[in-house]
């Protein structure tokens, strides 16, 4: 009897433990599932994110790192990163490794006091606008550091009026500025 | 008439020839740049690291700031003087034995009209004079020049702070 019940007991056990591992799996493999899809969707959302801001037809005049001076492509936001690409090379700078960034507005801003004078003198008019390109184009000039801590210069050629928006942007994700985003200006004349 | 003529082209083209001389040699002169005085004296380094441009009191834009220092790193490479040409805040310049240091500061900035001197070719050049002093390890000073970069005739802007980068990289190669 004793013996009996045991066996009972120990089949009963048996079954039961068996429920569970099967439950287990059962619980393992549905959580597998979960977490593979989410992987799946989430990585390339993120390798393919759309950007937030971006241009054609831009002109790196300088510091473009591996791609060569007035070099034509597309400046995005894209994640956290400031990315041109022209063909099929590409360079990023991580939005917090912007020391500095400033736009040819800036430079017409930060011109005040003594230094306006300064400029009221230069002839030919240069001193209205102190700045390396005509009017009809924005520039876009961003300071940073590599991992090594080098310092390093880029400079953007863009339509009039596109530099402000990427500006904004990477200021919002960690980017410096010695100079705070002007006001958009006012429409010419 | 004709001798009218004649008389016009032989007073005028001396003129004309002078001017473009007078040009060239000047032009010469200004590759050389200014304060040239003193002696040349050779250094021996195995690295060279650039610092930012100072803008100082001369209201410089940051564009032609950062083309006179990516210009510089560009210039000073192609010299081969420098086993390594390290960037202001480069980690590994802490560790190089011999560095000397290339630090530049903004002494005057003109902007002019890449439009006026496609037209006139007298007027509309733009240029800056940078001070120009190179230090050693202790902070010595090696070379210690006013230079200057000008786009006189044909180009942009631009072409002013690749100009004094290549003066810079001469004097590198003087100096060194």
């Amino acid at each position: 009897m004793s013996m009996k019940d045991l066996s009972v007991n120990v089949s009963v056990a048996t079954n039961s433990c068996r429920g569970t591992r099967a439950r287990i799996w059962a619980g393992g493999l549905f959580l597998l599932t979960v977490g593979a899809s989410l992987m799946f969707f989430s990585a390339p959302a993120r390798g393919q994110a759309a950007p937030s801001v971006a241009q054609t037809d831009v002109k790196v005049v300088i510091g473009g790192d591996k791609i060569k001076n007035n070099s034509v492509g597309t400046l995005s936001v894209v994640g956290s990163a400031l990315q041109f690409a022209a063909g099929k090379k590409k360079m990023e700078v991580e939005a917090s490794s912007i020391v500095d960034i400033s736009t040819n507005e800036d430079s017409r801003q930060d011109i005040t006091g003594a230094a306006h004078f300064a400029t009221m003198a230069i002839p030919y008019g240069g001193g209205r606008v102190l700045a390396l390109f005509s009017h009809k184009v924005d520039v876009l000039t961003a300071e940073f550091k590599d991992a090594n801590g080098g310092y390093h210069g880029t400079v953007f050629v863009l339509p009039q009026g596109q530099a402000a928006p990427f500006k904004r942007q990477l200021l919002t994700m960690g980017a410096k500025a010695s100079v705070p985003l002007a006001e958009p200006a006012p429409a010419n004349k | 008439m004709k001798h009218h003529t004649r008389t016009a082209v032989s007073v005028v083209s001396p003129v004309v020839v002078a001017c473009v001389l007078f040009l060239m040699v000047s032009s010469v002169l200004g590759q050389t740049g200014s304060g040239d005085s003193k002696s040349k004296q050779k250094f021996s380094a195995s690295s060279i690291q650039v610092e930012p441009t100072d803008p100082g009191d001369v209201p410089m834009p940051p564009e032609f700031r950062m083309a006179v220092y990516e210009n510089l790193i560009a210039q000073i490479e192609k010299t081969g003087k420098f086993q390594h040409v390290y960037r202001s805040g480069d980690k590994d310049a802490a560790s190089a034995p011999d560095l000397v240091t290339l630090h530049t500061m903004a002494k005057s900035f003109t902007k002019g009209s890449q439009k006026k001197r496609e037209v006139t070719t007298v007027s509309g050049s733009t240029s800056l004079t940078l001070a120009v002093h190179i230090t050693d390890h202790a902070g010595q000073t090696l070379v210690d020049r006013d230079v200057q970069g000008k786009v006189r005739f044909m180009g942009e802007n631009l072409r002013a702070t690749y100009d004094f980068s290549k003066k810079v990289a001469n004097i590198v190669r003087e100096s060194f």
